[in-house]
């Protein structure tokens, strides 16, 4: 166990990474390594950067896709977890059905903003951190230690290059519903509720106006989806499907995938909302209101 | 933490809002000018999967700049199976982008997969296949391999399956996905022609009753035109694109390969 | 007065410095060549027109008339070899109407390059000038800074270095026009085939002291093959929100209409290539 435990445990990307690690790749069972790659120069990180941020330098090389609107809220039936599905790499949009809540196990989820791969990638690390954790110590690990191991390891790697802003929300018998913010900055926040991804300031605008803690299981559901909406509708880097899921006492319930489009149009018939948008022609009163 | 995720854009992507478009080159401190291991080989590459096959299709041309280094050079590779020939293979990758750093990815997984099959006494499972391929390619997260790939399959259940990969190693199982230089020429239309997406049931409803077109697999001949159609599109309108067509077809009698000509200008 | 309005010149330098990039301009990425020969002179061109990796047209004319001896192929952006060649061709008949001759090539040629030089290589136009004049036929190259060349065979644009190994392995002297027409499509094809920046189709134009002849897509050997599936849709695929109808009458409110003759045939210059 102790051979198995420095295994995991041995951090450190400061080693010299050695890329053709030949027994490493091949043996029975590859770690999930932490030696990754660097280029041959002196100042990797800013090097990356040329290379890969198309904010600062939108003719860089690669492409790295990019995740969206997500949001999470704590009330009194559990915790509402949506996002939306698209992935933008420049001005293209890579993808419209991404997964943005990762299921890190039955009572743990974990949401997606920032790199794609880097959110991918280390929460389903903490995936396996968390399953050790149950192996360790015969119990499930909390909410807040989850985050922290996530959050100490984005530190570890601080000025690196990596993006992410995450939440990590969860039901615990120790804690109940528990909801922690985490990003690549090393930031790491407990609150009852958070949006974040680049459609995050209108998603806060419905969700605060509307939120309270003692709502129903379905009006903080269609808050969550509708806020979703709401991002979808004004953050041209968010669309797609809105992901909704409820973390309830005994673990997550998934509440479906569901394309923008329809929704869209069923809120602003039914419910009259988004008076702003017409189909109607310029100055044509007698054209039929849509 | 309002200073997270301003990362992408209201506050200013490209051509989005000029007030705070960062710096251009002249930035600050030191930066390394003589250090740019990448090269851009065009070509484009796409991937269809439907009830019991995968196909996979890649132009072979390879370029730099205004010229063509070869007219076939493979942007498709059998993974696993016996032997150099691969026999009984049963994954094919594809990559677009920098092919030396394409010849690598691919010898790196086949290595793997074959040593996996040495080690455990079966074959690797596409979905086991795609997730050691999104670590790998994470593994150079600080130094990525200049590449989409594109990986295809049967899953366990003989359902064609496709997974597709930004340069880090995020990836996704999808229907239908193109990469590489014609990828925005080409995906649109595989969007609408595979997914169905705007397109509607004519008299399936009026105004916003109008029942949308339900995607459902597509029979093998079908997609194999469409696969033909999507690159005589791309050549017509895109110059790093042409030469010839290599299609690979993964069903569960193996993979068939195939070389059609395509336009040369 | 004509010219150059530089009204923008200021806001977009900023921009510029702020890292917003410059539209891209239609390029030509192009071969074009041009050959003498015993009795006239032969120039040719492909008909791609690029936009970065894009192509923007499938067959373009890159054969400018200048006047009706003396024509040009252009290479480089497209928009300023369009109006390099129209500004010249316009000087150049005020010129022969003021001095009463036929206009030599060699006078394009100078008036060419002293505008070209003028505007120190801002203006994009790469050309290739060739003619028939009193003086005998003549084939020049200028470069968008306003230099100048005079020889028997020349190639310009990206495929420049296809075409010239052509040349360079088949050129002789004393050939005739067949030859010299052979030899200029075999050398625009050289760069159809090995230059990503040209393709498509060649256009070749003979000027001889007598007359001169275009001959538009002489060989088109890039024809677009068939699509395999069919995809026109079925009537009410698209969703339609909102629906209006324009009558005659409402149109008659902003425009002039007149009715046409043959209500079968509208009137089409070029018929667009679409899919049945």
């Amino acid at each position: 166990m102790d051979s198995l435990f420095d295994k995991y445990t041995s951090s450190s990307h400061e080693e010299e990474a050695q890329l053709q690690d030949a027994d490493q790749e091949l043996s029975v069972n590859p770690p999930l390594s932490l030696k990754f790659a660097l280029p041959p120069v002196a100042q990797s990180s800013s090097w990356l950067r040329a290379m890969t941020d198309d904010h600062s330098n939108p003719s860089c090389p690669i492409k790295i896709a990019h995740g969206t609107t997500t949001l999470a809220f704590r009330f009194k039936g559990g915790i509402i977890v949506a996002t939306d599905s698209r992935a933008t790499a420049g001005n293209w949009i890579a993808s419209q059905t991404v997964k943005k809540v990762i299921e890190i196990n039955n009572c743990l989820l974990g949401t997606m903003a920032g790199g794609a791969a880097d959110c991918q990638y280390w929460l389903a690390y903490l995936g396996m951190q968390c399953r050790l954790h149950e192996l360790r110590h015969k119990r499930r690990i909390s909410v807040a230690a989850a985050s922290k191991i996530l959050s100490n390891l984005v530190y570890s790697y601080k000025g690196m290059g990596l993006s992410m802003g995450t939440m990590c929300a969860g039901v615990t018998p120790q804690e109940g519903p528990a909801l922690y913010y985490i990003d690549s900055d090393g930031t790491r926040l407990a609150g009852n509720l958070f949006c974040v991804g680049s459609g995050q300031t209108f998603a806060y605008g419905v969700l605060d106006a509307e939120y309270s803690y003692d709502l129903s299981d379905d009006a903080a559901l269609e808050l969550g989806r509708r806020s979703i909406l709401a991002a979808t509708h004004r953050d041209a880097y968010s669309g797609g499907y809105i992901n909704l899921y409820h973390v309830k006492e005994d673990g997550w319930v998934k509440h479906g995938f569901s394309d923008t489009n329809p929704i869209f149009w069923k809120t602003k018939l039914e419910k009259g909302e988004f008076s702003n948008v017409t189909a109607n022609f310029e100055d044509d009163d007698t054209s039929q209101r849509v | 933490m309002a200073s997270v995720f301003s990362g992408a854009p209201p506050a200013g992507g490209p051509g989005y809002s000029f007030k705070s478009t960062p710096t251009p080159s002249q930035a600050s401190g030191i930066r390394e000018h003589s250090f740019y291991p990448y090269a851009d080989n065009g070509g484009s590459t796409l991937g269809i999967s439907g009830a019991d096959f995968t196909i996979l299709a890649g132009d072979t041309r390879s370029t730099s700049g205004y010229s063509i280094n070869t007219r076939y050079e493979p942007k498709l590779f059998k993974i696993g199976g016996e032997g150099p020939d691969h026999v009984g293979a049963t994954l094919v990758l594809s990559v677009v982008g920098f092919a030396a750093d394409g010849h690598a990815l691919k010898e790196r997984l086949d290595t793997i997969v074959k040593m996996y099959k040495y080690q455990h006494g079966k074959p690797m499972s596409v979905a086991a296949c795609a997730q050691r391929l999104s670590h790998m390619l994470y593994g150079k997260r600080f130094f990525p391999y200049y590449v989409h790939a594109i990986l295809g399959g049967l899953d366990e259940e003989g359902k064609g399956a496709l997974y597709s990969y930004d340069p880090v190693g995020s990836y996704e199982r999808e229907q239908c996905r193109a990469a590489g230089a014609a990828a925005s020429l080409i995906m649109p239309f595989l969007d609408n022609q595979v997914n169905f997406k705007n397109q509607y049931m004519p008299g399936s409803g009026e105004g916003h009753a109008l029942q949308q077109r339900v995607p459902e697999p597509l029979p093998r001949a079908d997609v194999e035109a469409l696969v033909k159609d999507a690159f005589d599109g791309a050549v017509e309108r895109h110059i790093e694109v042409g030469d010839g067509l290599q299609t690979m077809i993964i069903t569960k009698e193996g993979i068939e390969e195939r070389y059609a000509p395509l336009k040369k200008d | 007065m004509g010219g150059f309005d530089f009204s923008n010149h200021n806001r977009n330098a900023a921009l510029h410095a702020q890292g917003v990039p410059l539209p891209k301009a239609t390029s030509t990425g192009t071969t074009i060549v041009g050959c003498i020969y015993d009795g006239g002179v032969v120039i040719a061109a492909d008909t791609r027109a690029t936009s970065g990796p894009i192509v923007a047209d499938k067959n373009c004319e890159k054969l400018h008339f200048i006047s009706p001896q003396i024509w040009c192929a252009g290479a480089g952006t497209a928009a300023d070899t369009e109006f390099t060649t129209a500004l010249i061709s316009s000087n150049l008949e005020l010129h022969s109407l003021s001095t009463g001759r036929r206009p030599r090539v060699v006078t394009v040629m100078t008036m060419l390059k002293q505008h070209l030089y003028r505007y120190q290589g801002h203006i994009g136009a790469y050309l290739v000038v060739a003619g028939c004049d009193p003086t005998g036929a003549h084939l020049f190259t200028v470069h968008a800074h306003g230099s100048t060349d005079k020889l028997p065979y020349v190639t310009m644009g990206s495929g420049s270095l296809a075409a010239m190994s052509v040349f360079e392995t088949q050129w002789q002297r004393g050939l005739d026009r067949e030859g010299a027409v052979k030899l200029c499509a075999d050398a625009i094809q050289a760069g159809i085939w090995n230059d990503l920046g040209s393709g498509s189709n060649v256009d070749v134009c003979v000027i001889t002291q007598e007359k001169t002849t275009l001959m538009r897509n002489y060989i088109t050997p890039n024809e677009r093959s068939k699509k395999l599936r069919n995809y026109r849709f079925q009537r009410g695929t698209t969703a339609v929100l909102n629906e209006k109808v324009m009558t005659k009458e409402d149109i008659t409110k902003y425009v002039t209409v007149h009715e046409l003759e043959d209500d079968k045939e509208t009137a089409v210059a070029e018929k667009m290539d679409v899919d049945r």
